[in-house]
C-alpha cells in the first residue's frame, strides 16, 4: 500500500534531488552545456570565502525569522490551545487564509504597503514622524519581515499540534500541587511543548534558507541571498552546475533538519492538525 | 510491501538498485505515450509578454483559421533555462540578436525558408545580414529598441545626459539597474574603454570593479519593474529599454528617456523558428503574417518599440514616427551598436562577472 | 510511533454550573484579554495585505502604486479576459488531478503507515513523506527540472500535475493519518474482522466511510497547495500551461493591474469557501 507514494517520493523527490547533486560534480562544457566528467570545481567555488557574507547573511535573516516567528507564534499557538474555546475553529481558519493565498500578490501588497507612497509612509507623515515621504522597501527589515509573514504558519500548526496534544490533567495537577500560571508553563507546559517548538523551528528555518521572492521584491541588491543566488545561476547565468553545488548545500540544512528531529522525536507534524 | 512481516534485506536494494536506473525511462515513456498531443492546425508562439498588438494573434486565426498557442516569458534568460531543460514543442520564439547564435549553437532553433516568407521585402535593408546572423538565415527581424536611461523629470534637477548619472550619488537607493550581463557589463566596458571582445580578465576585473562601485547606489536589479518604480517615484533614473518608457510616458508624462552621449546599444529581437518544430508551416505563415505593413505598424504603436518594416512606418502614429526616443536621428544612431555575440569562453566570464557583482 | 499512555486529545472539561462557573469564566476572560489583543494583533498583521489586495482591486489608476478612486471595472474587464479563463482553467484542473492523485496515495500510505507491523525505517519513511513540506521550494523546482530534462519527461500537464500531487502529498497523509489513529483507538476494524470480514472488506465498508471526511479535507488541502503553488509551477510548467500564479507573476513582473488585484480578491473567497467546507467537515468528524 505504500507503492504509490513511494514511487511518487522516488520519482519527483528523491530522483531529482539526487540528480541535482550529481549535476553539481559535473563540467560545465560551452555555453552551460553538461559535460560528464567528474569535478570538485563546483562545490569548491560555493566554499569560495567570497560567498561567505552572503552565507552568512541567509543564515541571519532565516535565523532572525525563525527566532521572530516563534516569539510571535508561540503565544498565538497557546491561544488557540488553551483559550480560544469554541473559537478556536474560526481562529484556525483565520490562519490558514492569508498562507493559501497567492504569496505573489502578498507580496505585492507589501510594496504597496512598505513603498514611499505606502500605507506606512502616509501614516508617519500624518503623525508627523517624518517630513517627507520614506521607503521601507530594500531595508534587510522589509526582506525579514516578508520571511515571518510566509512562514508564520509553518511555526503556529506545529506549535499548536504540540500544544494540544498536552493532557490538560498535567497542567491542573501542577497548579493543584502550587506552582503558579507562570511556573506551570515554565515547568510543564513548554517543555512538552518541545517538539512542536522543534518542529516548528525546522519548517521555518529551512524553507527560509531557500527563499528568493521575499529578496527579490523586497529586498535590495544589498540583501542578496543565497536563495537569489541559486534562482541566478539557474535562470539567469545559465550555471546549472553551480547552482547545483549551492543547492545540494541547502538540502544539507534540510537532512541535518530531519535528522535532528529523527532523533528527538518520531512524529508527524501536521499530526494533530485536522481533529480535535 | 503490504505484508507486514516483510524485512528489506541487502538483496532487495541490491534488486532496487538494478532496477532503479530503468525506472526514469520507463516512466517517461508511460506518461508521454498516454499524453502525445495530436497534430492540429495550431501553431505554438513563445513570445515576451506585452510584446504584441491587441487583435494581431485574433486576426490571424480568424484570416487563416490556425489557432496560436500563446505563451509568453518576461525574461529571455529564463526562456533559455526552459528551453535547454527541454520545454520543446514551441514553433516560434523571439530571441533578442545576442542569443541567436548561442540558440543555434545549442541546437535549438532550425533554419527558416526564407522563400516562404512574401513580404521579407518589407524589411529595412540596414537591418538585415547583422553581425549576428550574417547570412540571414536562420532569424526574421521582428521588433528593435535601444538600452538608454528612463527618469522621473520630478526627481532629477536637471536631465542626464550621460551613462555616469547612474553612479551619482545624489540617487542613492533611488537607481535601478537592468538584471542584464549584457547591457550591465556591457556598458561597464564601454565606460572603461575596453572592446567589447575582450577575453582579458583584467578588463572583466575592471568591469566588476565599476559595478561594484555602483551597487550601494543600486535599489534594484530588474529588467521589468522599474517602470513601476520610475512612476511610483521610487526610482528616479533607470537603466531602461526604450519602448518600456515610451509606453509609459503615454500615461506618466512626467517620465522620460534618453540615450546617453557615450553612446550605447541598439538591439533586434527576431522570430525564430524552433528545431522540430511540431507546426512548421503555420510557423512560416504566422511570420509573413507579422511581417505586413499595417501588421507592424500596430504592433510598433501598442508596444513602442521600432519596427523594422520600412513598408510600415507610414503607419505609424506621427508622434511615435518623429518622437526621437523611439527612433532616434542619424547623429545618434552612428552612436549605437549592436552587441557582440560572445562566443564560449567569453559568455563564461561575462556570467561569472555578473553573477559575482550581484552576489559580493 | 510513541504514543502517550493517557489520551493525548483533549476532553472536553464537564460543564460547571452556577455562581462559580460563572465567576471562573469572567476571571479567565479577564485573563484572556491581553492575549487576546495580542492575537487579534498579529491577525491584524497577517490580513494587512489582504486587506490592502482588495480595496486595490477597486482602484482606478492602471499601475496599482497610487490611489486615484473607486471603480468597479477591473472586476468587468477581469470576467471578459479569455487569457485569465484560460490560465484558472488550467490551475482548477491540475489543482483537481493533484488532490484526486495526492489523496488517494495519502489514503493509502496513511493505512499502511497505521495499520501495518511496523517495518524497519518507518520513522525515516515518515520523515521522507513529509520533507516535501520542507523542501525549500526552489530545490524541488529546480531539481524536478533538470530530472525531467535529463530523462526526456515531457513537461506537460500530467508532470506538472504529478509534482503537484507530491508536494501535496504531506498534507493528505498527515490528515488521513490522524484520523486513521484516532480510528484504530476504536477498535470498529478489528471488531468487524472478528466477525469474520477479510482485511479488505474491513477497509471498504469501515474504514473508508469513516475515513472519508478526512480524505475530503486532505484533499482540500492538497487542492490549495496545488492551486498557489508558485516557485516549482513556475520551474516545470510546460508550454501553454499558464497557471493563475504564474500568470500574476508575469504581470507583476510588468506592474500588476488592479485586474490581478480583483482576480486575487475572487480567488479569497474561494479560498475561504474551501476552507470552511474542510472545517465542517473536520467538525462532523468530530461528532
Amino acid at each position: 500500500m505504500l507503492a504509490p507514494a513511494s514511487l511518487w517520493l522516488l520519482a519527483f523527490l528523491i530522483l531529482p534531488v539526487a540528480s541535482l547533486l550529481i549535476l553539481g560534480f559535473t563540467h560545465r562544457g560551452a555555453f552551460g552545456a553538461c559535460e560528464w566528467v567528474f569535478t570538485w570545481d563546483n562545490f569548491r567555488r560555493a566554499m569560495d570565502v567570497k560567498y561567505l557574507p552572503i552565507m552568512l547573511r541567509t543564515v541571519s535573516y532565516a535565523g532572525t525569522a525563525t527566532l521572530l516567528c516563534l516569539l510571535l507564534g508561540y503565544p498565538l499557538a497557546y491561544f488557540l490551545s488553551f483559550q480560544a474555546g469554541k473559537r478556536r475553529d474560526l481562529f484556525l481558519v483565520l490562519l490558514m487564509i492569508p498562507f493559501w493565498t497567492s504569496c505573489l500578490v502578498a507580496l505585492y501588497s507589501w510594496i504597496i504597503i512598505l513603498g514611499r507612497e505606502g500605507l506606512i509612509s502616509h501614516l508617519l507623515m500624518r503623525l508627523g514622524i517624518i517630513s517627507k515621504p520614506a521607503s521601507f522597501l530594500g531595508t534587510p527589515a522589509a526582506v525579514i519581515l516578508g520571511l515571518v509573514y510566509f512562514y508564520l504558519p509553518f511555526m503556529v500548526l506545529p506549535l499548536y499540534a504540540a500544544l494540544e496534544k498536552i493532557p490538560r490533567t498535567y497542567v491542573e495537577a501542577a497548579h493543584d500541587l502550587g506552582a503558579g500560571k507562570f511556573e506551570a508553563f515554565r515547568k510543564v507546559t513548554f517543555p512538552l511543548s518541545m517538539p512542536g517548538v522543534m518542529a516548528g523551528v525546522i519548517l521555518t528555518f529551512v524553507p527560509c534558507m531557500g527563499d528568493f521572492l521575499s529578496a527579490d521584491f523586497l529586498g535590495s541588491p544589498r540583501t542578496y541571498l543565497v536563495g537569489n543566488l541559486i534562482q541566478n545561476q539557474f535562470l539567469m547565468v545559465q550555471d546549472w552546475q553551480f547552482g547545483s553545488a549551492l543547492t545540494s548545500l541547502i538540502v544539507l540544512f534540510l537532512i541535518t533538519g530531519l535528522w535532528a528531529r529523527h532523533i528527538f522525536e518520531e512524529q508527524g507534524v501536521f499530526e494533530g492538525e485536522g481533529e480535535e | 510491501m503490504s505484508d507486514p512481516d516483510r524485512r528489506l534485506t541487502r538483496r532487495d536494494f541490491l534488486r532496487l538498485g538494478v532496477l532503479a536506473p530503468a525506472l526514469p525511462p520507463l516512466l517517461s515513456g508511460a506518461l508521454s505515450a498516454c499524453f502525445k498531443r495530436e497534430k492540429e492546425n495550431a501553431v505554438n508562439f513563445f513570445n515576451w509578454s506585452a510584446y504584441i498588438g491587441k487583435d494581431t494573434l485574433p486576426a490571424f486565426s480568424r484570416e487563416t483559421g490556425i489557432k496560436v498557442n500563446y505563451d509568453v516569458y518576461a525574461d529571455e534568460e529564463e526562456m533559455f533555462a526552459k528551453l535547454r531543460s527541454g520545454a520543446l514543442g514551441y514553433d516560434l520564439i523571439v530571441p533578442t540578436d545576442y542569443l541567436v547564435p548561442r540558440l543555434k549553437a545549442a541546437m535549438l532553433i532550425a533554419p527558416i525558408p526564407m522563400e516562404g516568407l512574401k513580404n521579407l521585402h518589407n524589411i529595412d535593408k540596414r537591418f538585415l545580414h547583422t553581425p549576428f546572423d550574417p547570412q540571414q538565415e536562420i532569424s526574421v527581424p521582428y521588433l528593435w529598441g535601444t538600452t538608454g536611461i528612463g527618469y522621473n523629470k520630478k526627481l532629477v534637477s536637471k536631465p542626464p545626459t550621460s551613462w555616469r548619472a547612474l553612479w551619482d550619488e545624489k540617487y542613492q537607493g533611488r537607481i535601478c539597474v537592468l538584471d542584464s550581463a549584457r547591457e550591465c557589463i556591457g556598458i561597464s566596458l564601454l565606460l572603461n574603454g575596453c572592446d567589447e571582445n575582450t577575453t582579458s580578465e583584467k578588463d572583466f576585473e575592471a568591469a566588476k570593479a565599476l559595478l561594484l562601485k555602483q551597487k550601494p547606489l543600486v535599489k534594484q536589479y530588474t529588467s521589468t519593474t522599474y517602470v513601476d518604480s520610475l512612476v511610483a517615484g521610487e526610482a528616479a533614473l533607470a537603466m531602461a529599454y526604450s519602448g518600456d518608457v515610451l509606453q509609459a510616458i503615454k500615461e506618466n508624462p512626467h517620465l522620460d528617456y534618453i540615450i546617453p552621449q557615450e553612446g550605447s546599444f541598439l538591439w533586434m529581437d527576431c522570430l525564430c523558428l524552433m528545431r522540430g518544430a511540431p507546426h512548421p508551416e503555420q510557423a512560416l505563415q504566422l511570420i509573413d503574417y507579422l511581417l505586413r505593413p499595417e501588421v507592424s505598424a500596430d504592433i510598433s504603436n501598442t508596444v513602442r518599440y521600432g519596427t523594422p518594416n520600412a513598408s510600415a512606418r507610414s503607419q505609424i502614429e506621427p508622434t511615435l514616427r518623429h518622437d526621437p526616443r523611439c527612433y532616434p536621428p542619424s547623429s545618434v544612431m552612428s552612436r549605437l551598436r549592436y552587441h557582440t555575440p560572445p562566443d564560449s569562453e567569453a559568455y563564461s566570464l561575462w556570467n561569472e562577472t555578473w553573477s559575482d557583482v550581484k552576489a559580493l | 510511533m510513541k504514543r502517550r499512555p493517557t489520551a493525548p486529545r483533549r476532553k472536553k472539561a464537564p460543564q460547571r454550573g452556577g455562581l462559580w462557573g460563572a465567576t471562573e469564566k469572567l476571571s479567565r476572560l479577564r485573563k484572556t484579554n491581553g492575549l487576546l489583543a495580542y492575537c487579534l494583533g498579529l491577525y491584524g498583521f497577517l490580513y494587512l495585505p489582504l486587506a490592502v489586495m482588495v480595496a486595490f482591486s477597486f482602484n482606478g489608476a492602471r499601475r496599482n502604486v497610487v490611489w486615484t478612486g473607486f471603480t468597479f471595472k477591473w472586476y468587468a474587464s477581469l470576467f471578459h479576459n479569455a487569457e485569465m479563463a484560460r490560465a484558472m482553467a488550467t490551475t482548477l484542473e491540475i489543482a483537481v488531478a493533484a488532490s484526486v492523485m495526492a489523496a488517494a496515495m495519502g489514503m493509502l500510505a496513511a493505512y499502511a503507515m497505521t495499520r501495518h507491523a511496523p517495518f524497519r525505517g518507518r520513522g525515516l519513511y515518515a520523515a521522507l513523506l513529509n520533507a516535501p513540506l520542507m523542501m525549500p521550494e526552489i530545490v524541488m523546482g529546480v531539481g524536478l527540472l533538470s530530472f525531467f530534462s535529463r530523462v526526456g519527461l515531457p513537461l506537460n500537464f500530467w508532470s506538472l500535475a504529478c509534482a503537484h500531487a507530491l508536494i501535496a502529498l504531506p498534507y493528505t497523509t498527515g490528515s488521513i493519518r490522524a484520523r486513521l489513529l484516532s480510528l484504530k483507538d476504536s477498535n470498529l476494524e478489528d471488531a468487524a474482522m472478528d466477525l469474520g470480514a477479510t482485511e479488505w472488506q474491513a477497509f471498504r465498508q469501515i474504514t473508508l466511510p469513516l475515513a472519508r471526511p478526512a480524505i475530503i479535507s486532505g484533499a482540500l488541502l492538497a487542492f490549495t497547495v496545488s492551486f498557489e503553488d508558485f516557485v516549482t509551477t513556475f520551474f516545470i510548467a510546460g508550454i501553454g500551461i499558464v497557471t493563475m500564479p504564474i500568470k500574476v507573476y508575469s504581470m507583476m513582473k510588468f506592474g500588476v493591474t488592479p485586474e490581478v488585484n480583483a482576480l486575487a480578491s475572487c480567488l479569497l473567497v474561494l479560498t475561504i469557501i474551501a476552507l470552511t467546507i474542510n472545517r465542517t467537515l473536520v467538525k462532523e468528524t468530530k461528532s
